[in-house]
Order: structure tokens, then C-alpha cells, then sequence
């Protein structure tokens, strides 16, 4: 009963992960707002442009904008304001 | 906060684009041109002096899986609701 040996301490954390993997999502959009970013919808279209804002429903408005489907540019758009409910993902395609 | 445009939130943009010869792209391959009058919060929008494009997607009759022909309709209208949950994309005349 006391001759079993203690287990052993949990690993230590590793060191702190450098700051692109930290933080909440809401730090993440924070972070992305002014850089280039890719847009892409729940129909597959992708939309690439400089993020001016984002709003609670995700609504998006973007600058700059070329539309992409199937990797070719289809349309091009000084501003652009996209419907939240539509977005699949918003990804940074810069250093942030 | 305040990036080149000087907009805070993405209704900003429509708000700005009042007035304003719009570009609207809808679910079902449809798109809109026309003069915005109104918007609200779910993106209803009145529209003036619309131009709806209708793409037609079709499968070419005994071609190879996936070869497809596209045929574009038009029809005008002068004053048209568009409910919002249709829409993706708006895009204001560009402002120079």
C-alpha cells in the first residue's frame, strides 16, 4: 500500500505557444481586420480581399476583393459586404 | 480602428451605397443591379430600376459528367423587395 511509488509529476507544461496559436476566436478576427484574408462561402466560392470589419452575425466587409471559383478570378470588387450566414470559414493570408 | 474607408461596422457599406447603383449577388445563381432604396438588419433591401441575371446552369445532353452549357437570362423590373436571407454579396458602385 505505502511502498507504491508516487506516479510521476504530470509533464510540465510545455513553453508558452507562440502568439498565432493563442487566444480566443474573437482574438483571432480582431487580429485579421486590416489584413489580407480569404473568404470562403458554404458553396465553395472563395472571396480574397483586405477585411475592413466583421459584425456579431459574421457579416463581413471587405476591400479589394477578386472572386475566385475553382481558382479562377470571376469578378472583382472595390468593397464588398457579404452576408454572414453564407461564410464557412475566414482565413488570414498574411503574416498577422 | 479606422481603416482607409472610414467604415466601422459591414452595414456601414450599405448604408454608404444609398441611393446608390448596387451590385447583388443571390442564392440560385441570380444576380441584381439596381438602385438601393431601403435595407434593414436581415438585408431586405428595395431596389429601383433592377436588372436580375439569371445563370442557367445545364448539363450538355449526352456530353462527358460535368460538361455543362450556361445560359444567361435578364429581366428588368422597377422596384423589387428582395428578401434577405437570399442574399451574399453586395457591392456598392466603387468610390473613387
Amino acid at each position: 500500500m505505502s511502498d507504491a511509488s508516487p506516479p510521476p509529476p504530470p509533464a510540465e507544461a510545455s513553453p508558452p505557444p507562440p502568439p498565432s496559436t493563442s487566444g480566443s476566436p474573437t482574438d483571432f478576427l480582431k487580429g485579421v481586420v486590416g489584413k489580407r484574408v480569404v473568404v470562403r462561402l458554404t458553396s465553395g466560392v472563395d472571396y480574397r480581399g483586405v477585411l475592413s470589419c466583421l459584425d456579431g452575425y459574421m457579416n463581413i466587409a471587405l476591400e479589394q476583393t477578386e472572386e475566385h471559383v475553382n481558382g479562377t478570378v470571376t469578378n472583382r470588387y472595390g468593397d464588398a459586404f457579404i452576408r454572414g450566414n453564407n461564410v464557412l470559414y475566414i482565413s488570414a493570408a498574411e503574416a498577422l | 480602428m479606422d481603416t482607409s474607408s472610414g467604415i466601422q461596422e459591414p452595414f456601414d457599406l450599405i448604408r454608404l451605397s444609398l441611393s446608390e447603383k448596387v451590385f447583388v449577388k443571390l442564392r440560385g445563381d441570380r444576380e441584381l443591379t439596381g438602385v438601393l432604396h431601403a435595407y434593414d438588419g436581415h438585408m431586405n433591401l428595395i431596389l429601383s430600376d433592377v436588372e436580375e441575371t439569371i445563370m442557367l446552369v445545364e448539363q450538355v445532353e449526352g456530353g462527358p459528367e460535368g460538361q455543362t452549357t450556361v445560359n444567361v437570362a435578364k429581366r428588368k423590373m422597377n422596384m423589387l423587395f428582395v428578401r434577405g436571407d437570399g442574399v451574399i454579396l453586395v457591392s456598392p458602385p466603387s468610390r473613387t
